[in-house]
């Protein structure tokens, strides 16, 4: 009976779309922080939906589904980062900030989110790993530690590297763009 | 205090009794309050960076995936199996992701600039010459695949909707590994060349198509193949006699 009811409440494929339309972006969005190509972070996202279909049933509920399968996206990420070579991320080309007629919130995000860009460009992979995970993605130390099988004094490290070269990185480009 | 003690602290990454250490040095400390207000600015600007969103044609993609993923579950479970076997699964995706190869080799080697992958008429006028440094291993492997997706080709299910859904879909992963591996070789061309492939993989993975289109189809790969073959096998015994 519970397995029923489990089978009943599992998101359908209407729910799939609903929290691709909402939530697509978002996803995309940290897997190019953490891959910094295109392609990879179309793949992963493409391979956590695929995987979050599969494993549907699995979906207890308890966070939105838009919630569960953004996790498995960091996930999927993380995954192919590891199985690519060294050196593999090309530099992101910087799409122009702003089309004129945003408000100027908007264009000042925009601004800052291609010099965060260029700025994670400089930081080793482990550090932007490291930095995207703990601050835009907002997970625990810890949790950083267990996932990429590290001590979490080696996590603390590399966020703290990356912090530091982020601003080192940041300062001036942030008072221009203001 | 360090910067990194604060750090932790805005990350609420402290213990009580630090946190408690902290707040009680911010209260005395102006400099250090200033300090922590310059850091938290920074922090909020980060997380408030914008990312240029998903290209449409990646978002429509993504939704493309669920439907045809849902598309062939709800096929498997509602038709019956047939002929299909696991190995004519597992063939299939050899011989998709070989003739993707396959079509993409012929526009590489033809230094084609990347355009969608075309039909066996244009790979059979390219005259390849196999870079050295490629080896004739991967040739050798490619031809085997050839050579399977041949013999394998006539038991293909045109009639069984569901099952070529799932076929194809194994396919699209196939060719998006060849694509990922042909990138990481250097072999940007092979690869866009792929990855063009993949569309046209997408259409053919729809549950909508007559039998007689996947006829079609089906004869079209076969002829693909022997082309493919043909310069290949040629290809190779051009090398053999010139050593």
């Amino acid at each position: 009976m519970a397995a029923v009811l489990k089978a009943a409440s599992a998101p359908t494929r209407a729910d799939f779309h609903d929290a691709i339309s909402r939530r697509s972006n978002c996803w995309y969005s940290v897997c190019l922080r953490l891959t910094r190509s295109r392609d990879l972070a179309e793949d992963a996202v493409q391979d956590a939906l695929l995987t979050a279909w599969n494993k549907r049933q699995q979906f207890d509920g308890s966070a939105r589904l838009e919630t569960w399968i953004h996790r498995i996206v960091v996930n999927a990420a993380l995954q192919l980062l590891r199985k690519q070579k060294p050196g593999r991320q090309e530099p992101l080309e910087i799409d122009p900030a702003g089309d004129g007629e945003s408000p100027d919130a908007a264009r000042f995000d925009a601004e800052l989110g291609d010099q965060l860009s260029v700025a994670l460009g400089h930081l080793s992979e482990m550090e932007r790993t490291c930095f995207v995970l703990k601050h835009l993605e907002e997970w625990r130390l810890g949790e950083i530690a267990d996932e990429l099988g590290m001590n979490t004094g080696a996590v603390k490290q590399a966020v703290f590297r990356a912090v530091r070269k982020l601003r080192t990185h940041m300062t001036g480009l942030l008072d221009e763009a203001r | 205090m360090r910067d990194d003690e604060l750090i932790l602290y805005l990350y609420d990454e402290l213990t009580p009794v630090e946190r408690r250490e902290v707040e009680s040095r911010l209260r005395s400390d102006p400099d250090l309050a200033s300090r922590l207000d310059a850091l938290r600015r920074e922090f909020v600007d980060w997380k408030n960076a914008a990312q240029p969103p998903a290209p449409g044609d990646m978002v429509q993609r993504w939704h493309d995936s669920i439907d045809r993923a849902a598309a062939g579950e709800y096929a498997a479970t509602g038709e019956p199996r047939g002929a299909f076997s696991l190995a004519s699964f597992a063939w299939g995706a050899a011989v998709t992701a070989a003739l993707a190869i396959g079509i993409g080799i012929g526009a590489w080697f033809s230094n084609r600039p990347a355009a969608p992958p075309t039909a066996a008429t244009s790979v059979a006028a390219t005259q390849p010459a196999l870079p050295e440094q490629q080896g004739t291993a991967f040739t050798r492997g490619l031809r085997v695949h050839f050579r399977d997706a041949q013999r394998e080709l006539s038991s293909i299910p045109v009639e069984a909707a569901a099952d070529r859904t799932e076929l194809v879909m194994q396919l699209i992963q196939q060719n998006r590994l060849f694509e990922r591996a042909a990138e990481e070789h250097g072999s940007a061309n092979l690869a866009r060349v792929l990855r063009a492939f993949e569309p046209i993989l997408l259409r053919l993975a729809s549950d909508d198509i007559a039998p007689e289109d996947a006829e079609e189809l089906r004869k079209q790969l076969a002829f693909e193949l022997r082309v493919m073959l043909t310069i290949l096998e040629r290809d190779a015994s051009n090398k053999t006699q010139s050593t």
